[in-house]
């Protein structure tokens, strides 16, 4: 289970981001999960929920929304998404293709408190 | 309060995959092949790279970094033929690119013409990093069952060479090669597939060729003319 290193590596990317846009505290984190990012949604939800509580005394709110897998056929030109792990044109059954979506956890965007500052 | 929504659309892994290609490309130019081996438990792959050492000889200079969760076992089956650091990982489920790069700090600083990485064992986590290896190996072995590759697609998309071990067991298995060809086609049109029963010393010569092979395709693309 790698989950939790790679959801460790999320939140120091996080409060990065929150630190170069104002420090801010950050009330949601969305993340896209695909069928061949190597983690499983439920699995980061908890690591993400277990590392929050300990090192952040604010809340944040993980939403994971997982993506298709989506492949590219270098045969037909075709995209078409596959559920099953063949990897094979559903068009021409080229297994010429390449994965142009689905292989990714990827952090789509962050939410913040917005710091009221005054000039 | 107010809040404010920033749009990132980054990867995570996108900073340490950028780390690996830059140090793919450091291993390119110093004409280091390397080669991350990943499989289940007890598929083969100290056995394998013991093999591989023995057929080679002196014929190429090889280092090798064994990951394990604890024990210097591999190490010491390895050591009398080539040099090679021990990577624990004190629990961790896969090697990182950071424990590879602490490893090749301890291995004498000298050229190598192949650099074996043999991973932790396991078919799930590992397909997640990228060590820097121009190529990835999965093993397979004849006791798991031919119906792996469909089971673990994402290790078997990210290789691009099965290697099939303990072909002496077959008799004894219910293990097709076929089928475990065809599964693995499925996840990946131009998996290269090599039976080998390390053991014995068989197939070992395919495999060691198919190595060299790549190894002077790869180099053959640099600019820099070979030294050796």
């Amino acid at each position: 289970m790698h989950e939790m290193s790679l959801v460790r590596s999320l939140i120091r990317q996080v409060d990065l981001i929150a630190a170069e846009n104002g420090g801010g505290s950050v009330r949601e984190v969305s993340v896209e999960i695909g069928p061949l990012s190597g983690v499983e949604s439920e699995l980061v939800q908890s690591a993400f929920d277990q590392v929050i509580a300990e090192s952040h005394e604010s809340p944040m709110t993980l939403t994971i929304r997982e993506t298709p897998l989506v492949v590219h056929c270098l045969q037909c030109e075709d995209d078409c998404e596959i559920d099953n792990f063949i990897f094979r044109c559903l068009r021409c059954g080229s297994g010429h293709v390449r994965v142009i979506r689905g292989d990714e956890f990827r952090i789509a965007s962050i939410t913040l408190d917005e710091r009221v500052t005054h000039a | 309060m107010p809040e404010r929504t920033i749009v990132i659309n980054r990867d995570i892994q996108s900073e340490r995959r950028a780390a690996a290609e830059h140090r793919r490309q450091e291993f390119t130019r110093q004409k280091t092949f390397v080669v991350n081996l990943v499989s289940s438990p007890g598929a083969g792959k100290t056995t394998l790279l013991e093999a591989t050492c023995r057929y080679w000889k002196d014929r190429w200079k090889i280092a090798v970094l064994v990951g394990d969760l604890a024990t210097q076992r591999d190490a010491d089956r390895l050591r009398p033929f080539v040099p090679v650091q021990q990577l624990t990982t004190g629990g961790a489920c896969h090697l990182e690119l950071s424990l590879v790069e602490k490893g090749l700090a301890k291995l004498p600083q000298e050229h190598f013409d192949f650099l074996f990485i043999e991973n932790v064992g396991n078919l799930v986590c590992p397909a997640s990093h990228d060590l820097a290896e121009h190529l990835r190996v999965v093993l397979l072995s004849t006791t798991e069952g031919d119906d792996k590759p469909g089971k673990y697609p994402k290790m078997f998309r990210t290789s691009e060479v099965m290697v099939i071990t303990k072909m002496d067991l077959l008799p004894h298995v219910p293990f097709d090669v076929d089928r475990a060809t065809v599964d693995s086609h499925l996840i990946r049109d131009s998996m290269e597939v090599i039976t080998v029963c390390s053991l014995h010393d068989e197939g070992i010569h395919n495999w060691c060729q198919m190595l060299e092979r790549r190894r002077e395709q790869l180099f053959s693309e640099v600019d820099v003319p070979c030294s050796t």
